[in-house]
């Protein structure tokens, strides 16, 4: 079959995958050149960069506080990557490669919570924070996400493909079983723990319901309740609120080009 | 290899000592919520101090048409909204797995970006986008779309449609991956198969990709429709607090408002989240059984 290089059917093609592909990046260039433009500018939707770049880190930097929303971000959500990649593959090692009734019945009951609202659950947690005086801390924050019934899913998904006989070899070589986990099955497991730790860090650092309800003051405030707060002032400083709209996504934009690779595994996890 | 006496109850207490950490976690902060919810369901609240009122929750939520019209706001969103996405992110993925090999990557990138973003920062773009004397009304009308500009985020109508838009650019990338990754799963010879027979694309498209690639849109619509059960950023940010005069409240927002900011009432709050939950669980309770057909019955 030779099909003719040229088509209506192909132009077409072109047309609606070019039409698609300048609709999903435009609104990136245009809060990018916001970030340059006076606040009338950037609500007019003007596309030639402007002149106040400057002017509008200042205003971020120094009137919105940006610096210390960044840094509460960063900490609170790499303090989840860590206690999260730690805790959920050992769960799921545990759940896979040391296999028992009563720990697949737990299983079970974790899975049953995946597809529980968020909603639901935030209420007497609350209750639960405020009882142990920790609302309004950092802590508060991370504590609820560290652990992932996703993550625990997705990594026992992959410890499944690690083979059973070379723990068994390393058995009969005397190593303890926390031996084999920290330093046979581990270093092997790379690319996946890299794939949990993004999802961990893209969730934790786009995190909304939890840490509205948990955060009371401006102190521990994270980029996006910041940038919701923001949008609830009477006036609002457009050119600067692109900045924050613009560090607020960059980390996650360098990450998913740096490795996109683990950040499609890590979304894909749960198809697989 | 059989394990027997000490050597497997060590094991046993190694696969213990490994899933300790987290069942810590998931008690605390996911079965004792979950639990102290059944407390709340049957309390109001007045201030700081609450009464027993069994099922009096319920029966004011029958009477609470904003709660009932936030439920029938998420139901607009998803009846609309999640087959719009569907399609589009099909199309696209079709289309994509057609195209030539280095624009290919180029563009799927390019529509996978959306997904970086998150729902808050969506917000934000569309609501400053969208503007009554923003960017795309003066798109719009310089290039002679519309007479007068659209009050995108002033009429209940259009505010609606505000959200849907958002939704969609968000998520349609996030969808198509899903489905790229189905679609080179699929034996190329079917479909040489059919061009042979003579099936045009769109029958193609229709009666080989759509039913070979159900499981993954069943895991897109299922992971869609509770999403949009979900939707709290985009009414809360985009069109301000479920506005213009509620008419974007959503169960979950209206729900969070009732706990925090207008009656602190945590009883009426908690149970109206179990409606959310029981028409969650209904749902995909249903999708699974209607678009996974025989496979799931089995």
């Amino acid at each position: 079959m030779t099909a003719p290089r040229w088509s209506f059917g192909r132009l077409l093609m072109w047309i609606v995958l070019l039409a698609a592909a300048v609709a999903s990046v435009f609104p990136f260039y245009w809060m990018l050149n916001g970030t340059t433009l006076n606040p009338n500018d950037v609500l007019r939707g003007i596309l030639e960069p402007g002149r106040d770049f400057l002017n509008n880190w200042k205003l971020a930097t120094s009137t919105y506080n940006l610096p210390l929303f960044f840094m509460n971000s960063l900490v609170i959500a790499l303090g989840t990557v860590i206690f999260g990649v730690v805790v959920n593959s050992m769960a799921a090692f545990g759940f896979e490669k040391y296999r028992s009734r009563a720990r697949d019945r737990v299983f079970g009951i974790l899975l049953l919570t995946l597809i529980l609202p968020q909603i639901a659950v935030v209420i007497p947690m609350f209750k639960l924070f405020s009882a142990l005086k920790l609302l309004n801390t950092r802590l508060a924050i991370a504590l609820p996400s560290i652990m992932s019934v996703f993550i625990i899913f997705f990594l026992r998904q992959n410890f499944k493909l690690f083979p059973t006989e070379i723990m068994e070899a390393a058995r009969v070589d005397g190593a303890s079983e926390l031996a084999i986990f920290v330093r046979i099955v581990s270093p092997s497991m790379r690319a996946t723990f890299a794939s949990a730790a993004i999802y961990l860090f893209i969730a934790q650092w786009n995190a909304y319901l939890w840490p509205l309800i948990t955060i009371l003051n401006d102190s521990i405030k994270t980029l996006p309740i910041a940038m919701a707060s923001v949008m609830q002032a009477y006036t609002i400083q457009y050119g600067a609120l692109m900045v924050i709209v613009c560090v607020s996504t960059l980390p996650v934009l360098v990450l998913f080009l740096a490795m996109q690779k683990q950040f499609v595994a890590g979304l894909l996890g749960s198809v697989k | 290899m059989p394990l027997r006496g000490a050597y497997e109850k060590y094991l046993n207490r190694f696969g213990w000592f490994c899933v300790a950490p987290s069942m810590v976690l998931f008690s605390v902060f996911m079965a004792y919520p979950i639990l102290s919810s059944l407390y709340y369901v049957t309390r109001r609240w007045k201030g700081a101090t609450n009464t027993f009122i069994g099922l009096g929750n319920f029966v004011r939520m029958a009477r609470d048409s904003i709660f009932q019209d936030a439920l029938v706001h998420n139901f607009t969103f998803m009846i609309i909204q999640v087959p719009i996405m569907i399609f589009l992110a099909l199309v696209l993925a079709v289309l994509l797995n057609q195209g030539i090999r280095n624009l290919r990557g180029a563009l799927r990138l390019a529509i996978f970006l959306p997904s970086v973003t998150s729902l808050v920062v969506v917000s934000v773009l569309f609501r400053v986008l969208l503007q009554t004397n923003g960017f795309l009304n003066n798109l719009m009308l310089s290039g002679h779309l519309i007479s007068a500009p659209i009050g995108w985020l002033n009429n209940g109508f259009w505010a609606k449609v505000t959200i849907i838009l958002a939704l969609t650019w968000r998520w349609t990338g996030y969808n198509m991956v899903f489905f790229l990754v189905g679609l080179q799963s699929l034996d190329p010879q079917i479909f040489e198969a059919a061009e042979v027979d003579g099936a045009s694309k769109v029958r193609q498209f229709f009666t080989i990709t759509v039913p070979l690639l159900v499981p993954i849109i069943l895991f897109s619509a299922v992971t869609s429709t509770s999403g949009t059960m979900q939707l709290i950023e985009e009414p809360n940010v985009l069109t301000f607090q479920g506005g213009p005069s509620n008419q974007t409240m959503t169960a979950a927002l209206y729900i969070y408002r009732q706990a925090f900011f207008v009656n602190f009432d945590f009883g009426y709050a908690t149970s109206m989240s179990y409606i959310v939950v029981i028409i969650s669980g209904v749902l995909a309770f249903i999708q699974l059984r209607v678009l996974g057909g025989e496979r799931a019955a089995k």
